[in-house]
């Protein structure tokens, strides 16, 4: 705007300014480019595979018309539907779980000060340092060595029996906390604490104080943490495949074993599927953080 | 009940750590007071309030609310309420719902609640934001929502620390003016912390004035003002001039010099010292007259007279500031009105004389 108008009243001017504007629009597109590109390199592979979940053909790299047979065939796969199950079944009672534990943890971490506080702060954060196989394997000696864990926690959901080994909650649950308690804390520490003393001061007891005060304040980085945690249990594949015994699937573990038998348009259709699951997830955290009040939400980061 | 006092602190300590916050603080408060604490940042004036608001607890002494000692009772237990400096609105609640809070606590009905929140939402002018929330309101009106839910408790005691302190110049003097008039209209005592002295000299009954942790005087304001009792109370409120000099003659009425021949009666501020030691005399730049070598001062009640030469003349639209040079080294500054009959002008470089009345000058402690 204000370089056009002084193009207009400075004539001798006018041939600068507009190759500086040229040099402008061709930073921009080029600036465009790199973030066309970036995003063209990151989808374009998600594309094709949800693309080819409707080929008409076993074969995944070559079109041959549409279709939702893959799916027809997936939702009849009673493997993969049972590892479906076996999957939200972890992931929530593990979400549960590490939701209870992470939010206590975090408030012991925030609030008080106890022996050994600095050792606690390092060893809490630990799994998300170190790589997911190096926990697996810590995991699995674990089990190995205690002997408790590998026998299945039976439930039926909706007429489907499931086997859980506790193993895979257990270490669901171990790598989950480490998350809800990054996530709550950033909530609790940019909670003014003056909240606090004035329910306090307005005649609530410590507990009241919480229920009244603390946690409604917490709730968004709770259910960020929550869905974080869900997440990651769903997606997670090199801890589960350690730790769950024979003949125990989750849907990536799954998909593995499939994919050790070829590549069809099938494990596709489950990936598009597990794909909708994440946005979805996604979607419901922006919508909660929207919902919630205007103060910024630390690091839901899905 | 109401020969009792309201607020009283004996002897209160607070460290905290290596820090002592607060020394040995002894106040008494009575009921229906509007009560400043005033002093400089960092002085102990928050920590004071803290304690007996109880989120904080004494290292040693005692503090007592109506009568009965609080010991280490948590601040729930406590008849008093506290206005937070920025408010402190549960950002997840309702206006109303802020007000409310309280009242929910006690487990007071809920017809009650609602009469009572409204009530004390039209107290403070806010009888139509009842449904919003904190966020959507002005800074002003955050500040009276934050009223609203102390009042709305009737507590024995209000604690306001630095209520106005986020506020606006032009809004921080309305807001004081209605302050002033909603506690003689609710007649709770109010413990205010404030370390604008002005606001202390106008809107309090009396004043706490705080140092490093110690009270050094409490009194009405013009007590404060007019017969500071340590040199940091005299500079810290109003402008003032110190003459450095010795004590020449002890008695009711003391004689300071300040220079080989220049000797001034004054007032003792506070316990007379012997002859010959050090003191600084305090005397106000209103307090003194301006006039011509051949003035004489008015005749009704006894003047001190020192001799002088304009050095500095600051033309500040009401006032007229003038430094007058007494000796070698030693300045005092004068303040004159600007009336309209019109004071004598007097240029940088005139002999003149200063006046002013003996109680006015006050001797304080090295
Ligand atoms: N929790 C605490 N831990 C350690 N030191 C503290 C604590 N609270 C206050 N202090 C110290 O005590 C002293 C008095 O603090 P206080 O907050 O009472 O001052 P104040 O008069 O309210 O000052 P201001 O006008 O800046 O608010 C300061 O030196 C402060 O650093
Ligand atoms: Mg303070």
């Amino acid at each position: 705007m204000s370089s056009e108008s002084i193009t207009q009243q400075v004539p001798s001017m006018s041939r600068r300014s507009r190759w500086a504007r040229v040099k402008k629009s061709m930073g921009e597109f080029s600036l465009s480019l790199y973030g066309w590109g970036g995003y063209f390199f990151l989808y374009l592979p998600i594309v094709i595979l949800v693309i080819f979940s409707f080929n008409d053909s076993r074969s995944t790299a070559q079109w041959s018309g549409f279709t939702f047979d893959w799916y027809g065939e997936m939702i009849h796969d009673s493997q993969i539907i049972l590892s479906l199950w076996n999957s939200l079944f972890v992931a929530v009672i593990s979400t549960i779980i590490s939701v209870v534990i992470g939010t206590l943890a975090a408030m012991a971490m925030e609030r008080h000060v106890f022996r050994g506080k600095l050792l606690m702060d390092a060893v809490l954060y630990l799994p998300i340092i170190i790589p997911d196989i190096a926990m697996a394997i810590m995991l699995l000696i674990f089990f190995d060595i205690s002997g408790i864990g590998f026998e299945p926690w039976k439930v039926s959901l909706f007429g489907i029996r499931l086997a859980v080994p506790y193993s895979v909650i257990i270490s669901h649950v171990a790598f989950n906390i480490s998350f809800v308690a990054i996530v709550v804390r950033a909530r609790l520490a940019q909670m003014d604490r003056t909240l606090e003393e004035a329910a306090q001061d307005l005649y609530a007891d410590t507990w009241q104080t919480f229920w009244k005060v603390t946690l409604p304040m917490m709730m968004p980085g709770i259910m960020g943490g929550a869905l974080l945690a869900f997440t990651l249990s769903l997606d997670d594949f090199v801890i589960t495949f350690f730790t769950s015994g024979a003949g125990f699937n989750t849907l990536p573990v799954r998909v593995f074993s499939m994919i050790k038998k070829g590549v069809t348009p099938k494990i596709n259709a489950v990936s598009s599927l597990m794909l909708v699951f994440s946005l979805a997830l996604i979607g419901i955290s922006l919508l909660l953080r929207k919902g919630g009040d205007e103060e910024p939400t630390i690091g839901i980061g899905l | 009940m109401s020969d009792g006092l309201a607020v009283e602190l004996r002897q209160v300590v607070k460290r905290f750590g290596e820090v002592t916050a607060v020394e040995s603080v002894s106040l008494q408060i009575q009921h229906g007071e509007f009560f400043s604490l005033l002093g400089p940042s960092g002085c102990g004036k928050t920590t004071t309030l803290r304690l007996i608001a109880g989120f904080e607890m004494p290292t040693s002494g005692d503090i007592i609310i109506n009568g009965e000692m609080q010991g280490h009772l948590p601040p729930y237990q406590r008849p008093v309420n506290t206005v937070f400096q920025h408010y402190a609105l549960f950002p997840h609640m309702t206006v109303a719902q802020n007000v409310a809070f309280g009242l929910e606590m006690k487990k007071v009905s809920k017809d009650e609640i609602t009469r009572r929140v409204g009530e004390a939402l039209e107290l403070v002018h806010l009888g139509k934001m009842g449904s919003r929330r904190p966020k959507q309101l002005s800074g002003g009106q955050q500040q009276r929502v934050a009223l609203a839910r102390a009042l709305v408790n009737r507590p024995k005691v209000l604690l306001l620390d630095e209520p106005l302190g986020a506020l606006d110049l032009k809004l921080r003097k309305a807001m004081q003016g209605e302050l002033k008039a909603l506690q003689e209209q609710v007649g709770i005592t109010f413990i205010y912390v404030t370390h604008d002295q002005e606001e202390a000299l106008t809107m309090s009954d009396r004043i706490a004035v705080m140092s490093a942790g110690h009270v050094f005087q409490v009194g009405f304001p013009e007590d404060i003002y007019e017969n500071p009792n340590t040199r940091f109370v005299a500079d810290f409120i109003g402008e003032t001039n110190f003459l450095h000099g010795t004590v020449h003659r002890r008695g009711p009425l003391a004689e300071i010099a300040i220079a080989e021949n220049v000797i001034l009666p004054a007032r003792w501020a506070s316990d007379e010292l012997p002859a010959g030691s050090s003191a600084t005399l305090s005397i106000r730049p209103e307090k003194i007259l301006i006039a011509s070598g051949d003035e004489k001062p008015p005749s009704d009640g006894e003047f001190v007279s020192v001799p002088g030469q304009v050095a500095e003349v600051v033309y500040l639209g009401t006032d007229t500031r003038y430094v007058v040079r007494i000796v070698d080294g030693v300045q005092t500054v004068v303040r004159v009105q600007n009336l309209e009959m019109g004071n004598k002008r007097f240029k940088v470089g005139d002999a003149v004389m200063l006046h002013w009345r003996v109680e006015h000058g006050r001797i304080l402690k090295e």
